[in-house]
């Protein structure tokens, strides 16, 4: 029985179009990536350690397909395939048929589901046959391994499998016990909250494994498993079935059964219909008495009112009927309640920094309902659109309505309306949830203004999305396929773009150009300058597209859009005709005005061809590179800031020395140029008369050659007169200027000889255009390199002067010392000069500021920041008086008498350094809510401490344009603040902040592109000099002890201050530490600053025993492994003679969460496991080795283990670590 | 007014004749369109709705050209189709309210009136606040008809009302229709005959898209009145009787076949003359063609 059903569903589940349609974009989508990958697209390249067929990979492409938005694509398809499959007799009526039939329940069910479930399946293995012929073509390039078939299949049975018989059951589950798939949508979108947010919830470190387990794709399992893993292992390894990955698959393959059993043992041939509703509307009693029959003249008589407003009165009740079908449905409820509900929580963990997460200010709050609201409503539109398109054909009111005498355009516009309004409404309810939200968190300063815009600007886009959504209903065969023609634009179509690097916002549905976010110090930032615009754009489009369904909306039984079209012919009168010629008129202005603003006044090259610039610019001029040239050792500015215009005049001068030790007199200059520049330069001129050799303005390059040679020790000036004008409308949320918080730097100005920075880094990329390969950096030993320092390639120490103008009411800020201030021509005018040399790097801001004074020794401090944003000035000043308490004394005096932090808008959230000047982003420390937990970082405070460590750490001591130099700025820098820290917050409090380091390192290496470097050799990669760099520092403080260790570095720091060229190295900043390192430690500092090293510390076994003496005799094995790794993290083990701790832990956690140290000593590991022995006089709970993490492991959670407990041994065989599937291979 | 169809031709995608040359001219009163299933009565029916276009042919409703001003004659159009279903949870109140908007009537007092005012008509007021989607199927072609009546309806088609209703609702069905038939046309598609022979003034019969016989009941009566013969033959015999004579209709009663034969004289010994019915009629017309 089982076999004739499920071949008979198969057939006719296989006939149907949709199935070939599902398979062919699936298909589509993955061998379009596959194909991108392999290079057969003009797509820029970029470097990579790891390849595109390994089973993570293509584990990660067929999950990665399953984005929040994708899911609810992929949950349409199944739902679409196979959850009606038994629905479908319900629905039309067949069931009696079915039941009354001698076929077996088994037979039934299971044969129904099992076609289903597997025709679906045959569908989804278009995503795995699309990869494969994909990547096919990339075969023998690096970017792929070696073919091999476990590497697709694996995956595709431990992911795709799986969970698509989840899902597959799930929705035919409730499908068939609820007789309609409403039920199996809403549990799509729980599935889809569930994973956004243990997306959201691993940005918390420990919350990472339960989330694994919880997701239900299993995306975020595989993330976890292999999180830690090194290129090397991602390219060879399958994907162990282990850990949470098992869990995570055993759990929700477990859910599958279950739900599958329950619904087969609850279904029944003669179970009665479950409607799913609220309230059972309760049966009045019908009278059996009927009245005496009337005669139809006793009817009243009414008017029929076909004129305008009897038009508009029925499209109002229409509207009005629409829009409440829609939100007293269950679904909607469920929707804005769910939608409420992932708010709530997505607010908690969102825009967290080390943990301290920010003050609930209105725009974060809009910009996560906009988040999460916005595809709740996407989800909405694109189910209700069928929905209502569709209510009258399915409850067969179609001929009743289509005989009524009502246009079809009030039909179409009530559709279209009611769902506005229902939009409205979840915005609505949204914005007031995020009220709410904020006022809770004690947030009082709600911004209605911006609530209102969001509210606007959301119904904009929900409404052209209704449009395109109910048209396209309209014009559908089916439901279904509607839903997934609606989803096209929306999702699939960003997909592809992407992925072939189309940046045409005319062409990507709904786009509403650049834009900026919402910022508290410059609002909106210009973004409302084009928003009309493509608002417009996209409004006329889809208004075109409605009308045109007006024309062939569905009256009677015409199903061929042919004969639809012509029997509302009536209706296209010239009224019409003329709508539709507006619509596109509009649509062909905007679409001009746009196109003209981006592309013709903009420049929008493809990055692809901006690649090919950069090679051919790279042979055109690299010869110059070795050209000498005179260095820059003065610079006098005169920059005006025109803030409300959004221009920028500079007028300059440079003092130009030769430093070389031959005449120079070719000049070669770089300055900001390109196809449609918006720089202009009016002086350009040496002091000494000179002639143009060339001049290049698409590369910025000028080349100058002098009537006279400079000679060496000779210096000339260099004067040059440049403007910065936005190009159009558009243009000007590109200015670099704002109207409140301008934040500049000296890129923007001439520079003087080659710049090989700008040339193209990916060596993958270079090799097609026939470049050498570049190393990324110079060796750390070049002397040519160290000749310049790693921050600019023109100049040494220079003098620094600057008159500064801005518009009325800012306050313009360089770095220096306010030498006066005046007003004229109704600006400000602001002098700075700087008394002590400093690098050629410096910045100007701008805004209308408030100032926050105070003062340490003679140093002055001023936080300028914006009017409201006071929470963390009092941090901030704290932190540059410790900073400046601990600096000066351990390293050396401060070379400023005055540090300033300057805010600017949250465009970028860093925070600077510059010359006594420290350029802060708003969003970064200035609205941070620093919890009172003792693990709660003290964010602005931490920020603040690095950056006035730079003050000595970059801005005294520089190294040079080589490996590792950020040795001595960042790592120093993350050093300082972890010890100003220390001080402040106490040990204890730094074990968080060290273990997020650790867990960032070991992430960074992970997905390292083109090798993992050791500390002294770093190529400027942040997760080596910020984080390995803080674990490695903090360490070695422990091991060699603060005071010798900074002794050490503060020698260095005042031999190599201020110096250069030839800058100082990595090396020489390592050898003063080596010598004060004991013999003994010798290997620590080799293993932190020349090696990879990794630890696998472990404990063995654990016991105690009570003594008569109620002490507690303690023994403990541990074990300690030692890998070192290259830069693809291939791994030898290297053999252990370290100096390890070990420590036994009591019961009182109240001063750490791992216990009081019973007992702590660090003890000399000179064979792999070792046993010790204590006694002890608490009884005590733990033990372990390395229980601080001070050394750099993989598995940190089994350095400690509980007495008891069995402690968890690691897997030491790094290649039995896989389980393999075997299917035939 | 009179509702005029010239020359209406419709041929479906598949090779269907739907319509084949279609002429009528109705005027106020019942009209019975009288044909088995797959006749082509509801393409008829729905080209004339204005639901589906004719390939070729005109209909004309007094001024009104049906085909080219499908707006005007919605506004004076009432129709119930053979298969109709309504929203779920709506009570029929709201529901017949949702027409009457529908319909044009936007003074909402007016709709008030009708709307009750048709319920009581129908007999559905006391289960006016039920849903409609919970109605037995007397109430629901009752609730039809209610619909069709809102406006001022001039025209109104039924397709095939009383199928697989019981003789109380049938009768109940009849008499609201016998009043609407005296005061506007009402085309009335059915394949019972006697729905036709008690309530039409006027009827056609209609087989494969053609219009086989046209007439009064009794005029159609007449033809063949004194020209149908019958007899009760053993059921094995059936077959040779029908190869030999015009056996227009058989049917078992009381366990013998009866043959209906179309003869001008005594067609064989055993036959007898019988009183025509409008049932021979349409069986002898149907079996002609």
């Amino acid at each position: 029985m089982f076999k004739e059903i499920f071949s008979f569903e198969l057939k006719y589940t296989l006939r149907k179009p949709a199935v070939y349609v599902y398979f062919s974009i699936l298909f589509l989508l993955t061998l379009m990536i596959g194909l991108t990958i392999s290079g057969l697209f003009e797509t820029t390249r970029s470097d990579s350690n790891t390849v595109a067929n390994s089973a993570n990979a293509v584990g990660s492409i067929l999950l990665g397909s399953t984005s929040s938005i994708f899911s609810i694509l992929i949950s349409v398809l199944i739902i679409s395939i196979s959850s009606t499959a038994i629905q479908k007799d319900y629905q039309y009526n067949m069931h009696p048929l079915f039941f009354t039939k001698p076929i077996s329940k088994a037979g039934y069910f299971w044969g129904r589901f099992g076609a289903t479930i597997f025709a679906t399946l045959l569908v989804f293995t278009g995503l795995l046959t699309g990869y494969i012929i994909g990547t096919l073509p990339g075969l023998g390039s690096p970017i792929m391994g070696p073919f091999k078939v476990m590497h697709y299949l694996q995956p595709f049975l431990l992911f795709t499998i799986p969970n698509v018989l989840l899902l597959g059951v799930l929705f035919f589950s409730l499908t068939t016990y609820f007789r309609t798939t409403m039920a199996a949508y809403i549990v799509a979108i729980v599935l889809m909250m569930v994973q956004i947010l243990t997306g959201t919830i691993t940005a918390e470190m420990d919350n990472k494994m339960l989330a694994a387990i919880l997701e239900p794709s299993g995306s975020s399992a595989l993330r976890y498993v292999t999180e830690y893993w090194s290129p090397v292992e991602k390219n060879i390894r399958l994907i162990p079935l282990e850990g949470a990955l098992l869990y995570n698959r055993l759990l929700w393959i477990g859910i599958a059964v279950l739900i599958g059993g329950l619904s087969y043992l609850g279904f029944g041939f003669t179970q009665t219909y479950q409607p799913l509703k609220w309230f059972r509307r309760k049966e009045e009693a019908s009278t059996a008495v009927e009245p005496a029959l009337l005669t139809l003249s006793d009817l009243p008589a009414v008017t029929q009112n076909f004129s305008g407003s009897g038009t508009r009165t029925q499209l109002w009740y229409l509207t009005g009927f629409e829009f409440k079908k829609m939100v007293r449905s269950l679904f909607f409820i469920i929707m804005a309640a769910l939608g409420i509900g992932m708010m709530v929580l997505v607010l908690q963990f969102i825009d967290t920094i080390y943990g301290a997460s920010t003050y609930m200010v209105t725009y974060k709050v809009i910009e996560n309902v906009v988040g999460v609201i916005q595809l709740f409503a996407l989800i909405f539109v694109i189910f209700y659109s069928g929905t209502s398109v569709w209510r009258e054909r399915e409850s067969k009111m179609d001929e009743l309505v289509g005989t009524a005498p009502i246009s079809n355009g009030t039909l179409f516009f009530s559709k279209f309306l009611g769902l506005s309004f229902a939009i409205g409404l979840l915005f609505l309810i949204a914005s007031l949830a995020g009220i709410v939200i904020q006022l809770y968190y004690g947030f009082y300063q709600i911004d209605l203004m911006q609530y209102l815009v969001s509210i606007l600007t959301n119904m904009v886009y929900g409404m052209v999305l209704i449009g395109l959504s109910v048209s396209v209903q309209v014009y559908s065969p089916n439901k279904y396929l509607g839903f997934f023609l609606a989803l096209l634009p929306v999702v699939i179509l960003p997909i592809v773009f992407g992925l072939l690097e189309i940046n045409n916002d005319l062409a990507e549905f709904n786009s509403t150009g650049a834009a900026r976010p919402y910022s508290d110090m410059n609002g909106y930032g210009g973004t409302f300058n084009q928003w009309p615009f493509y608002s417009l754009y996209w409004i006329s489009i889809v208004g075109f597209l409605c009308l045109l369904a007006i024309l062939v909306y569905p009256r009677g039984k015409e199903i061929n859009i042919k004969k639809r079209w012509k029997l509302s012919a009536y209706f296209n009168n010239n009224r019409f005709k003329g709508l539709m010629t507006v619509c596109l008129l509009v649509a062909v202005s905007m679409g001009g005005f746009i196109y003209y603003q981006t592309r013709i006044l903009q420049d929008r090259t493809k990055p692809k061809v901006a690649e090919k610039q950069s090679a051919e610019t790279e042979k055109k001029y690299k010869r110059f590179e070795q050209l000498p040239q005179p260095r820059i050792t003065a610079v006098t500015l005169e920059a005006d800031i025109y803030a409300a215009d959004k221009r920028l005049e500079v007028k300059g001068s440079y003092v130009l020395l030769n430093k070389t030790n031959e005449p120079v007199d070719t000049l070669y200059f770089d300055y900001a140029g390109g196809k449609k520049s918006p720089y202009h330069f009016r002086v350009f001129d040496p002091s000494v008369p000179f002639s143009v050799v060339s001049d290049d303005p698409e590369n910025g390059i000028r080349i100058l050659k002098l009537n006279q040679s400079l000679l060496p020790g000779d210096s000339i000036s260099f004067a040059f007169d440049m403007y910065y004008e936005p190009r159009g409308l558009f243009d000007r949320i590109n200015a670099p200027v704002v109207d409140n918080g301008t934040f500049l730097n000296n890129n923007i100005l001439p520079s003087v000889g080659y710049n090989a920075n700008a040339e193209l880094s990916q060596n993958k990329a270079r090799k097609e255009y026939g470049l050498a390969p570049k190393p990324r950096m110079a060796s750390v030993n070049d002397s040519a390199a160290r000749m310049n320092n790693y921050i600019s390639n023109d100049a040494d120490w220079i003098r620094f002067d600057v008159v500064l103008s801005t518009d009325k009411g800012q306050t313009a800020i360089a770095p220096g010392y306010l030498q006066k201030t005046w007003e004229k021509d109704n600006r400000q005018y602001f002098q700075y000069a700087m008394d002590s040399p400093i690098l050629n790097f410096y910045s100007f801001l701008s805004a209308d500021y408030q100032l926050k004074k105070d003062k340490w020794k003679d140093v002055n401090i001023e936080i300028y920041y914006h009017k409201g944003h006071e929470y963390n000035l009092d941090r901030m000043i704290k932190g540059i008086r410790k900073s400046l308490d601990y600096y000066t004394v351990q390293f050396g005096p401060y070379q400023h008498r005055q540090v300033r932090i300057i805010e600017f808008p949250r465009y970028s959230s860093f925070a600077q350094s510059f010359p006594n000047t420290i350029p802060y982003s708003e969003s970064i420390g200035f609205i941070t809510e620093v919890g009172n937990g003792p693990n709660d970082i003290d964010v602005p405070f931490y920020v603040t401490a690095h950056e006035v460590a730079h003050q000595w750490w970059a801005h005294q001591v520089i190294g040079g344009n080589v490996q590792g130099s950020v040795l001595m700025s960042e790592t120093m820098s993350q050093y300082s603040a972890l010890m100003v820290m220390e001080k402040e917050y106490g040990a204890a409090a730094m074990k968080k902040f060290l273990k997020d380091e650790m867990d960032k390192y070991l992430l960074g290496r992970s997905t390292e592109g083109r090798g993992e470097l050791p500390l002294m050799l770093c190529e400027n990669q942040q997760y080596i000099h910020y984080n390995k760099g803080s674990v490695v520092m903090y360490a070695l403080k422990d091991y060699l002890g603060e005071e010798i260790l900074n002794g050490a570095i503060s020698r260095y720091l005042k031999k190599t201050k201020f110096s250069g060229p030839i800058y100082t190295n990595s090396v020489e900043f390592v050898d003063s530490i080596k010598s004060v390192t004991p013999d003994s430690l010798r290997y620590l500092v080799e293993d932190m600053f020349e090696k990879i090293t990794l630890y696998e510390n472990y404990v063995k076994a654990l016991s105690f025993k009570e003594q008569p003496d109620k002490t507690y005799k303690v023994s403990l094995t541990v074990g300690s492994n030692k890998y070192y790794a290259d830069s693809v993290g291939r791994e030898t083990e290297a053999v252990v003679k370290d100096y390890i701790d070990i420590g036994v832990f009591g019961a009182d956690t109240t001063k750490a969460a791992e216990g009081i140290p019973l007992v702590f000593k660090r003890i000399k590991m000179d064979q792999p496991e070792k046993t010790f022995e204590f006694v002890v006089k608490e009884k005590p709970v733990s033990a372990g080795i390395d229980p601080y993490l001070k050394l750099i492991d993989r598995t940190p959670s089994n350095n400690t283990a509980n007495f008891g407990d069995k402690p968890k041994l690691p897997n030491l065989d790094k290649k039995g670590t896989t389980i393999t599937l075997k299917v035939g291979d | 007014m009179q509702l005029k169809i010239r020359d209406l031709n419709k041929v479906y995608a598949n090779g269907v004749k739907a319509l084949n040359n279609v002429n009528l001219t109705l005027d106020k009163g019942m009209f019975g369109l009288l044909g088995p299933n797959g006749a082509g009565k509801s393409t008829l029916m729905r080209t004339i709705a204005a639901l589906q276009d004719p390939d070729s042919g005109s209909i004309q409703l007094g001024d009104i050209d049906v085909v080219n001003q499908k707006n005007e004659l919605r506004k004076v159009l009432g129709y119930l189709p053979q298969d109709f279903g309504f929203y779920p949870k709506i009570s029929a109140l709201s529901l017949l309210d949702h027409f009457a908007v529908l319909k044009g009537i936007s003074n909402k007092g007016e709709r008030n009136e009708i709307v009750t005012g048709l319920l009581q008509q129908t007999n559905l007021f006391e289960a006016r606040k039920r849903n409609v989607s919970e109605y037995s199927g007397g109430m629901r072609q009752r609730f039809g008809i209610a619909q069709a009546l809102l406006g001022n309806p001039k025209l109104i088609i039924v397709d095939e009302p009383t199928a697989g209703l019981d003789p109380m609702e049938r009768n109940r069905f009849h008499n609201i229709l016998s009043e609407i038939g005296e005061q506007v046309i009402v085309i009335l598609s059915t394949h019972i005959v006697d729905d036709v022979k008690t309530l039409c003034k006027q009827m056609v019969v209609m087989n494969k898209g053609t219009i086989l016989m046209e007439g009064t009941p009794a005029q159609a009566v007449a033809s063949v009145q004194g020209k149908i013969w019958t007899r009760a033959i053993d059921k094995e015999l059936l077959g040779e009787f029908r190869s030999r004579l015009s056996v227009i209709s058989h049917a078992i009663s009381e366990g013998k076949m009866i043959v209906h034969v179309l003869s001008d004289d005594q067609p064989e010994e055993g036959f007898e003359q019988t009183q025509a019915t409008l049932e021979d009629v349409y069986f002898s017309t149907i079996a002609k063609n």
